[in-house]
């Protein structure tokens, strides 16, 4: 049945683009891009979708902006622009050609007393932010607004701005103004748009020294988290199930966990106007249409896959109407690649020595860039009823002899990952990586553009789970494949981090590390294309896998807790007394 | 003097401008500023170079808060912004006497990648031309194309090793990057250690100043920024091309120059719906300028800020008097206003009372009470055409027209009542000694320097980064200057508000300013003072205030561009996995790693044993002889590490094997370089 619906699928829709797949690259997103590096209002930072922990028929979608926000950066403290449009972006179908759903924000200012330079004093708070927010439920046709006149909170300043009565605002204390600034839409989402610690967590300056990583925990250079004791802000909502569910359905009536009628693309953006003329005092107005300059789906894709040549590209483009193919070749051979290839620059990246792409894979498959990777099966009546079939997407996954990824980062970038083999677990595959094996993900919609995908019917794993990690559908995969409650049979059954990345995205999910493991082929190896050391007979869980799969790119969690409850991403960092860490 | 009644004329036309006035580097300090870093203008310095008397070293800072690890886009220069260096250094005319201008270019070696630095190439890589204007704008000349931007102190790899730039230091990149413009001005422009240093999360919690001790730290630490630093002639700037033996004296009036920065953008920018460069056009508009360190970070109100930056301070400035004249700092130093809500400040307060007679809070009438008074004939207070009296006293209710708006707008005379209280007789209207003379009366925002006044030596046990307040503490208190009303060179005479030094703490010497320093050290004392010692606990109180952090958190470099290099991304070791197994079906019982591979001098070899053995490691050339063999005795399981000198060593192809008990590894190949 559903392979069916795949097929037409692939026919109607997938077909002419084929042609356009024969090379592809790999990289949340701070400063990613030379123009939007100077624009931070607009910058997107981070996209995160995930399934309410303490409220399972909800989702929630925070989208940041700004990085870099210095927590005591005063006397104008960070908020979101006047003149900027910020958007989240769903898709629920591909029956149609753009947005399903689309949040729209925009964002106005007041000074309630022009005559100090502080921004807060007396009661009175200077640059104060509320915002509207609208609704599209017809690819942006019309807007309905839901939110007439929300709250932003002031920055964090400290005790004297915030809590001193009289002198500043006078509030019981910070949490009460975030709390009181959570909104409730007309069509019932709650909505929170304000400043949050930055929940991204990266050594930028390990990973941008031409990749000099220092894994959490090596004894010769402590790791540190560039985002540290930074701020970013945060457009939150935590919206019904049913109201993303392209019929309306609530999570009950999922036919299964991964029931593919509950899979989304979110993406979001920011737009500015046109045209930019400076008055003679400095003073600008705009005109124009919007145009948009940042856009964010899947995490890091702009930072390490896109290269430097294509990135301002990448921002000013949406991930329809097949646009994103013209950066597909950085998917399919993606420079990271280079970096965990011997026969490449592996060699002048010791930090990477713990992944190697694998060269021989079951005797046979290369994966390095520029190889073949399971091309050899081209045409191979094995591949029948496969997602690597022609018949259904071996058009897009093995397009050629020379775009070995595309079989695996492609598909998690822009298509997501079907439940078809081979894409199921080794578990149960008596090695053949043809065969069924056990289900891990489903969160395929095939748009061929860059979106963070979630299949909102796989059920929540409880932040306290004691199987709960960061690693996300990784390590669901490690389970599946290796811990006895799960790897007895190919039954469908809900693994612990299902529900995290890149099945959607949880705030405490290590998208670099699970990124550059991806990177090194670990989503083959679950699949049962193990690494080279992997000698036909014994374990599959090779030295190699092993290093692959304890590799870390740095810190593998944020600086400082999340709450339990919406909008989970943890109050900014106090300007006046936070407390310090080194970033660098 | 003859010169100085000239000016009052010009001055006259202006006194209907003056109501009221304000006080505050400039890092995010006006709203629209604060979203357009590249170009937001966040400190101007000026001072005599401390090993060339004969030169001035202008510093002009840009870009925030850059973050030494903010890859992969690393901050540069902005493409499409107009950045310039504006230097008044005569009345007689109505702007620029000398213009700097820079503009940057960027262009990427390989843009097949998302780092910065790779393999010897560098993308965003930055370069300038520099133009000089010397009559006001209306022309340029060429001085520099091509001038070099250094790349940021990424790290080691990108910066040191074979997989980057294989540049010996960083310091290297940023001594090759000074260079000399065709007219003799030495010049970089580059990241550099962002030399400000300010309680940001204190000062900006309504004013929640504190001491080192209670918490007070630098919100400038470890950030760097962008510089644009030349070091010119004083000949090139003094307005007849006089060099600074030709002075007169120390305070020598013709030595006076005006500086302050700007950045511009074209008026239209039109983004593109495909990512390309945005296509600007239109003419030039101003989008940030700053003078005087804090002016729009702490003296213009919120509503006013974008505006100060758009305006053209030889033309404009004078709509913004009020906020100097009245400032509304000074509300928090006076307990009559908010100076009870503010305990940070609590050692700040200003005269109410001074000599029984003088009140100088917001409001009141200052000196105005002697308005038209006898007593001040020969002073600069006097009515034109023989004073100043309608700036300094336009009304009764500018107190600070007196000191706050001359240290902003016009400098301060060499004239009564502006010499220390020294051998005044206690009548702060009488001639006293002089300590400051950086007149130039040209009523608008800029940072004036006495070019002819020599530099304190940066060792001198009295050098202060209360620069001028230091000077006048001596020249109050010390034996070796108090003696006499002569003119004699005091330290720190060469300090902020005399141009601003690297070391000057303005946030200081501001704030002390605000609360009438400069009046007590003219003889106009705290309210305490009854006749004894001038030198009262109220006036203690002020000269030992500072606000929380009085000194930037690395030094400075001792020559040209002063500034220190950026903060590196990067510090410490490199890290290093193990080295992988050779392809094959089992693991081998040793495995070597080199790095830095390519490497200069030394090389650090990484094995892992998976076995204890006896290890040695033999280094060979591309003909198999062996040049070099390290014996390591016998090493238990586990990672070792072993780093070798080899800087005897010809450039070239080498190989380094492990052997185990005897038995040979896969050797590793290594390239040693320059």
């Amino acid at each position: 049945m559903r392979k069916t619906r795949l097929r037409r699928l692939s026919k109607q829709s997938l077909l002419p683009v084929f042609l356009f797949l024969s090379q592809l690259i790999f990289a949340s997103s701070h400063r990613e891009a030379p123009l939007i590096s100077n624009d931070p209002l607009a910058d997107n930072t981070d996209l995160y979708a995930f399934r309410s922990p303490d409220d399972p028929n909800t989702v929630t979608i925070i989208a940041n902006y700004i990085p870099f926000q210095l927590p005591e950066g005063g006397p104008n403290y960070y908020t979101f622009g006047t003149d900027v449009r910020y958007e989240i972006h769903i898709k629920n179908k591909t029956s149609t050609a753009g947005d399903d759903i689309t949040y729209r924000f925009t964002f106005s200012q007041i000074n309630q007393d022009p005559t100090t330079f502080f921004n807060i004093r007396l009661g009175q708070q200077n640059i104060k932010t509320t915002y509207i927010c609208e609704k599209s439920t017809n690819g942006g046709t019309s807007f309905t607004t839901i939110v007439p006149n929300g709250t932003v909170p002031p920055a964090n300043i400290g005790p004297r701005s915030i809590t001193t009565a009289g002198l500043g605002l006078g509030a019981a204390n910070y949490n009460t103004l975030v709390q009181n600034a959570v909104a409730t839409a007309t069509s019932t989402e709650k909505i929170y748009c304000g400043p949050s610690d930055d929940p991204f967590f990266v050594d930028l300056a390990g990973v941008f020294d031409v990749g000099n990583f220092r894994p959490e925990g090596n004894t010769t250079n402590p790791t540190k988290d560039g985002l540290a004791r930074y701020n970013v802000h945060s457009i939150a909502i935590k919206v019904p199930i049913s109201l993303l569910q392209k019929d309306g359905k609530d999570v009950a009536q999922a036919a299964n966990i991964l029931d593919s009628d509950f899979v989304i693309g979110v993406w979001a953006s920011a737009s500015r106007r046109q045209i930019k003329t400076l008055g003679v005092n400095g003073i600008p107005t705009y005109s124009g249409n919007f145009v948009q300059v940042s856009r964010l789906g899947m995490p890091l894709t702009n930072e390490a896959v896109i290269p430097v040549g294509s990135k301002d590209k990448w921002n000013a483009t949406t991930p329809y109407n097949n646009n994103d193919l013209q950066f597909a070749p950085f998917f399919t051979n993606p420079e990271l690649a280079l970096y965990m290839d011997s026969s490449q620059f592996g060699g002048a990246v010791p930090s990477l020595n713990d992944l190697r792409i694998q060269t021989r894979s079951l005797g046979t498959y290369d994966f390095r860039n520029g190889k073949p990777g399971l091309y050899v099966l081209k045409g191979s009546p094995a591949l029948a009823g496969t997602a690597l079939d022609d018949a259904i997407f071996g058009t897009i996954l093995l397009p050629d002899a020379t775009s070995p990824r595309a079989v695996d980062l492609l598909p998690i970038f822009y298509t997501g990952v079907p439940n078809l083999a081979p894409y199921q677990l080794a578990t149960g595959k008596n090695n053949n990586v043809l065969a069924a094996g056990k289900p891990f993900i489903n969160n395929f919609l095939p748009t061929l553009g860059d979106m963070l995908r979630l299949n909102m019917a796989v059920p929540v794993t409880p932040r306290t789970d004691p199987k709960f990690s960061s690693l996300g559908i990784i390590q669901a995969a490690v389970l599946g494949l290796t811990d006895p409650a799960y790897n007895g049979s190919t039954m469908l059954q809900f693994i612990p981090n299902m529900d995290g990345f890149p099945n959607g995205r949880r705030l405490e999910d290590d998208v670099t590390t699970i990124e550059l493991q991806a990177v090194a082929g670990v989503a083959l190896a679950a699949i049962g294309l193990w690494y080279d050391d992997f000698t036909g007979t014994g374990s599959p869980v090779t030295n190699k896998l092993v290093r692959t799969i304890s590799f870390k790119s740095g810190p593998t969690t944020n600086d400082t807790t999340f709450r339990t409850s919406f909008p989970y991403v943890q109050n900014p960092w106090r300007g006046f007394d936070y407390t310090l860490k080194a970033r660098f | 003097m003859k010169k100085i009644i000239n000016f009052s004329a010009l001055l006259l036309a202006v006194m209907f401008g003056l109501q009221q006035t304000v006080m505050a580097s400039s890092h995010r300090e006006a709203p629209l500023i604060s979203n357009d870093p590249l170009a937001d203008n966040t400190d101007v310095y000026a001072f005599k170079s401390p090993t060339d008397a004969e030169k001035i070293v202008l510093i002009a800072n840009y870009i925030p808060f850059e973050h030494p690890a903010g890859g992969p886009n690393w901050y540069s220069f902005g493409t499409n912004i107009r950045y310039e260096i504006h230097i008044d250094n005569k009345t007689t005319t109505t702007g620029d006497d000398i213009v700097y201008r820079f503009t940057f270019q960027q262009t990427n070696q390989d843009g097949t990648t998302f780092f910065n630095i790779r393999l010897g190439k560098e993308n965003l890589k930055t370069t300038y031309t520099c133009e000089r204007s010397m009559n006001g704008g209306v022309s340029f000349t060429v001085i520099k194309t091509g001038g070099i931007v250094p790349p940021t102190d990424i790290g080691p790899r990108s910066i040191n090793s074979g997989v980057g730039l294989n540049s010996p230091t960083y310091q290297a990149l940023a001594q090759a990057a000074i260079t000399t413009a065709t007219t003799g001005e030495r010049i970089f422009c580059g990241p550099v250690d962002d030399p400000f240093f300010v309680d940001l999360g204190g000062a900006f919690d309504v004013g929640g100043f504190r001491t080192a001790a209670q918490g007070a730290r630098d919100g400038l630490a470890k950030f760097n920024c962008h510089t644009i630093a030349i070091e010119v002639p004083v000949s090139t700037l003094q307005k007849d091309g006089k060099t600074v033996a030709q002075a007169a004296n120390i305070l020598d009036g013709e030595y006076i120059i005006g500086v302050w920065a700007s950045a511009s953008r074209p008026q239209i920018t039109t983004l593109s719906t495909t990512g390309a460069a945005p296509a600007t056009s239109g003419n030039w508009v101003q989008v940030s300028r700053l003078g005087m360190p804090l002016t729009n970070e702490v003296v213009i109100p919120i509503g006013s800020k974008d505006q100060w930056n758009g305006t053209n301070p030889y033309t404009g400035d004078l709509a913004y008097a009020s906020f100097f004249t009245n400032p509304e700092l000074a509300l928090y130093m006076d307990n009559s206003q908010f100076g009870g809500a503010v305990p940070g400040l609590t050692p700040l307060r200003i005269q109410t009372n001074s000599l029984g007679s003088f009140d100088f809070r917001n409001g009141k009438p200052g000196l105005f009470s002697l308005k038209g008074s006898p007593a001040l004939n020969g002073t600069a207070l006097a009515e034109p055409p023989a004073g100043f009296g309608h700036i300094l006293l336009p009304n009764n209710s500018s107190p600070r027209a007196v000191d706050i708006l001359p240290a902003f707008y016009t400098g301060v005379p060499n004239l009564r009542p502006y010499q220390l209280a020294t051998g005044k007789g206690g009548n702060p209207l009488a001639a006293g000694k002089p300590f400051i003379n950086n007149f130039l009366p040209s009523l608008s925002d800029a940072l004036r320097l006495n070019m002819a006044v020599p530099a304190t030596p940066r060792t001198d046990p009295k050098f202060s980064s209360l620069g001028i307040v230091q000077a006048a503490v001596l020249g109050l208190t010390d034996p070796a200057y108090n003696g006499n009303a002569n003119l004699e060179f005091i330290p720190n005479m060469d300090g902020f508000p005399n141009g601003r030094r690297l070391e000057d703490d303005v946030t200081t010497i501001e704030l002390q300013a605000v609360s009438g320093v400069v009046l007590a050290a003219i003889g106009l004392w705290y309210d305490d003072f009854t006749g004894g010692s001038p030198v009262t606990p109220q006036l203690v109180n002020v000269l030992s205030f500072n606000a929380g952090v009085i000194r930037n958190d690395t030094a400075f470099k001792t020559s040209f561009p002063f500034v220190q290099n950026p903060w590196r991304g990067f510090t410490g070791n490199s890290y290093a996995a193990p080295e992988n197994p050779t392809l094959g079906l089992t693991l081998p019982e040793g495995s070597l790693l080199a790095y830095p591979n390519p490497f200069r001098t030394s090389v650090t070899f990484h094995y892992k044993m998976f076995a204890p053995g006896d290890v040695r490691i033999q280094f060979y050339n591309t003909s198999g002889q062996v040049v070099k063999e390290i014996s390591q005795g016998t090493r238990p399981a586990g990672l070792h590490y072993v780093t070798v000198d080899e800087s005897r060593l010809a450039t070239g192809i080498y190989f380094a094997r492990l052997f185990v008990n005897g038995k040979g590894y896969k050797a590793v190949q290594m390239l040693k370089t320059q």
